[in-house]
């Protein structure tokens, strides 16, 4: 027990658990409905397609640098996805098929993002903002995309639900819907190709160091190619969540989502610089930005003041991240010393 | 039978783009020897470690392992024939656990799919066995000191039955205790009967370590000889193609020295405490002993990197605050730091800005502009006094050898004609040729005037450019040695 405590005290997880639970405590304390049901079932829906794009930045970010173009890809994706099941007249298949012509097209958008980092060893971040930008343009110009309504098999998905609570006191109710059960098969899909196959700690070699990887025998070119391609198929079953979540297909709430998930990652220990990062940390980071949005009008804290929260959260959370590899090598340093 | 020589490469050649890298080298291996490869910088000696170990293909020549010919040899097969190469950036993962760094290279090789955690570990506990290194295995490497990389790398290169591992300069990085550790090893591994290549420039560490050596210039071979042929003398000649005089010629004469520039009274500081001396110009002054012993920390207390926290600092005889580096540049003190890499230049600049950098404010005009016609005068004069090794002053820093780099870090601090220069380690991983240089530039401008302060750990180095030399140990002056007491065996006492 005692070893496992030390090893958490190490890690940046175990601290932003802790700021958790503090600020559940704080809300819960102030307004005594955190801890309501209907509360807690609101936040694990907000959850859901936050932490599905968090799965895409915590790949690229391990392995090769920043990708922002999960929301675009999301959206494109999930409309083209929209429209032939409509145009093909498959509004009665399963909402599977839907969702996997989501993906197909999803994994082309990724291979391209993949194709130009990997053989042109371009910077991640300005690919993706290039590719984000030219997607929202074939979206909103070429296709004239606008608002509209699922097809049958889609809205029948999003009628289902898990889990239905109602708060006896405040009569307020809430409901789960089904994509969460996609979240946390995603989540477990992750955790088993990244923990228990070679491929997924090669994911962390190559971010760890590529020509080391390259030398131990890694495809690095492969597992790059490959992460960009994934993130493309996740990116799309995120963005079909969300429309199924809101009951029609809104194509401009998409935009700027990259911003706060890559924040919630980067809180939750996923390191910049790549080869470190968890799906803890992601579900973790997530939850606590989450936390912060929703709960905040709980504490009658207007919206705006809660982005400024939300940004202190942020640069605090990093900083503890920070401090703590300084304070690292500052021990590193005086060991060397004493070793000397 | 079993082939007496491990490794027979013969007329390696091998051009890049018209730069011939390797004019046709031979390398004979005897098996269980530990051979040296030596030379100058862009002598070759990397290019025909890759050669060996399959990642170049060599436009000429026959490369043979154990008997065996490879007319084509690949990574892979280097492998299988036993051949593991050690970096100098020891290829590992810092941010994976020991384990992984040590079972990886095996598991991908058996291209097996899923992660077996016991596998791993069997493998990893295996692996550290080997040479007895003891090691947290669940551990992150980045939170391990270098030299244990080194030996994680190793032990990892042991597990696939290595029968010749070539270390690629494996020194660069330790400390001298380090370096003691590894000569066990490396002693440790002929006895099991593995044949080491070791790759180095540096004299004392060839001396003590090997058997045999080659030597190559200009990718040529110069020489192959059993150790007991080489002497000192013939191993720079051989190295540089020059002739030196073993040594710089020493002139001290006390009588010489101007008046007291730097004095330092009881001077304590985080590191090191109650530091007393003074500096007159003309005057080189050594500031030795080991890591740690609080020789870094005095010279950037005196730089004003590190806040004394008692005692005096005076210059020309009046007492000054030096709060931080723009005071003390005022002053006329100038420091060329220990890592000139991380800490004192600007790789990817020209080597015009990187020498004219800290002279910024007096190459403009009044409005404060610059003038590039007086940056790139100023730069030529140093590029040229210093003796710079390039075609072209406007090339980036990074193409230069390490002796280059750090000469441009020296013409840095001369462009603002210091009344004290600091050098902190100034032959660090140069190689002998440039060492040759900046020591003789260093009696120089000693002889014109200057007075310049010495931190190193080398004692050839103190013994050729200093005057007098303190010794400081666990952060005190232990030893005060004068231009007579100054040799190798009194040095080795004051110092241990």
């Amino acid at each position: 027990m005692n070893k496992f405590f030390k090893k958490a005290v190490k890690q940046t997880e175990f601290y932003v658990f802790l700021i958790i639970i503090v600020l559940s405590l704080v809300i819960q304390a102030r307004s005594g409905l955190f801890f309501a049901n209907n509360n807690i079932v609101d936040l694990l829906r907000s959850m859901i397609v936050p932490s599905i794009y968090a799965i895409c930045a915590l790949l690229a970010f391990v392995s090769t640098g920043p990708d922002v173009s999960f929301p675009m890809i999301a959206a494109l994706s999930s409309y083209l996805a929209l429209t032939v099941t409509n145009r093909l007249g498959l509004g009665g298949a399963p909402w599977i098929i839907t969702f996997i012509i989501g993906i197909l097209f999803g994994c082309l958008m990724g291979a391209l993002n993949g194709v130009i980092i990997v053989r042109y060893k371009f910077p991640s971040l300005i690919v993706t903002l290039g590719t984000s930008s030219i997607f929202s343009g074939i979206l909103l110009g070429a296709f004239e995309a606008e608002r509209m309504d699922l097809p049958q098999n889609l809205a029948a998905f999003g009628k289902a639900s898990l889990l239905t609570v109602k708060n006896a006191k405040t009569g307020l109710g809430s409901t789960l819907p089904m994509t969460f059960l996609i979240m946390i098969v995603l989540y477990i899909i992750a955790y088993l190709v990244l923990n228990k196959t070679i491929m997924g700690r090669g994911v962390y070699a190559v971010g760890g160091d590529e020509v080391s990887a390259e030398r131990a025998g890694f495809n690095v070119k492969g597992i790059r190619f490959g992460i960009f391609v994934v993130n493309g198929g996740v990116a799309a079953v995120a963005g079909l969540c969300y429309a199924v979540m809101s009951m029609r297909y809104l194509p401009t709430e998409y935009a700027g989502g990259e911003m706060i998930v890559i924040a919630a990652i980067i809180l939750g220990g996923t390191r910049m610089t790549g080869g470190i990062g968890t799906l803890k940390g992601c579900l973790l980071g997530t939850l606590l930005l989450t936390m912060v949005s929703n709960s905040l009008i709980l504490l009658g804290i207007s919206v705006y003041w809660q982005r400024v929260f939300i940004g202190a959260i942020i640069i605090i959370g990093t900083a503890i991240s920070a401090i703590q590899s300084h304070a690292g090598v500052k021990v590193k340093t005086r060991l060397k010393k004493e070793a000397a | 039978m079993e082939n007496e020589n491990i490794l027979c490469v013969k007329g390696i050649k091998k051009s890049f783009g018209g730069v011939h890298a390797l004019r046709g080298v031979d390398l004979t291996i005897r098996r269980g020897e530990t051979h040296c490869l030596a030379g100058e910088n862009g002598c070759g000696k990397s290019t025909i470690i890759k050669v060996i170990s399959g990642f170049y293909k060599p436009d000429a020549g026959t490369i043979e392992v154990d008997g065996k010919g490879y007319p084509v040899m690949t990574p892979a097969e280097a492998i299988k024939a036993g051949v593991q190469v050690i970096y100098q950036d020891f290829s590992i993962f810092p941010n994976l656990t020991v384990i992984e760094n040590l079972a990886f290279n095996q598991v991908l090789a058996n291209k097996k799919k899923l992660v077996n955690k016991k596998e791993f570990r069997r493998i990893a506990e295996e692996a550290i066995k080997k040479i007895k290194f003891d090691v947290d295995l669940d551990a992150l490497v980045e939170t391990l000191p270098v030299a244990d990389k080194q030996l994680i790398a190793i032990s990892r290169a042991l597990l696939d039955n290595a029968k010749l591992i070539i270390m690629d300069e494996p020194t660069t990085a330790l400390t001298k205790r380090e370096v003691d550790r590894l000569f066990e090893i490396v002693t440790d591994l002929k006895e099991n009967g593995v044949t080491i290549l070791f790759v180095s420039h540096k004299l004392e560490e060839v001396f003590e370590i090997s058997d045999s050596i080659t030597i190559l210039r200009n990718g040529q071979n110069v020489i192959s000889c059993p150790m007991e042929e080489m002497t000192e003398e013939k191993f720079a000649h051989y190295m540089t193609g020059r002739h030196f005089d073993t040594q710089v010629v020493k002139e001290v004469n006390e009588e010489k020295y101007g008046d007291v520039v730097l004095e330092a009274r009881n001077l304590t500081a985080p590191g090191f405490e109650d530091v007393s001396f003074e500096l007159h110009q003309g005057e080189i002054l050594g500031v030795t002993g080991q890591l740690g012993s609080g020789r870094t920390e005095l010279s950037l207390s005196l730089f004003g990197l590190l806040q004394p926290t008692g005692g005096q600092i005076l210059v020309e005889g009046k007492e000054v605050h030096i709060k931080n580096v723009s005071v003390a540049q005022k002053l006329g003190i100038a420091l060329v730091p220990e890592d000139r890499l991380t800490e004192g230049l600007f790789l990817p600049q020209s080597i015009i800005r990187n020498i004219t950098v800290s002279r910024m404010d007096k190459l403009g005009n009044k409005m404060g502009i610059l003038s590039s016609k007086k940056v790139v005068e100023e730069s030529a004069k140093w590029v040229k006094d210093i003796g710079v090794a390039t075609k072209n002053h406007e090339f980036p820093v990074q193409t230069l050898s390490g002796g280059n780099q750090q000469k441009v870090v020296l013409g840095r601090w001369l462009a603002n004609h210091p009344k004290v220069l600091i050098l902190n380690g100034p032959t660090v991983g140069v190689d002998i040729g440039a060492k040759y240089d900046i020591h003789k530039l260093l009696r120089e401008l000693a002889a014109e005037g200057m007075a310049i302060i010495v931190v190193s750990d080398d004692a050839s180095e103190v013994i050729a450019t200093c005057d007098r030399a303190l010794v400081m140990q666990a952060g005190r002056v232990t030893g005060r040695l004068s231009a007579k007491e100054l040799d190798t065996a009194t040095l080795a006492q004051a110092t241990v």
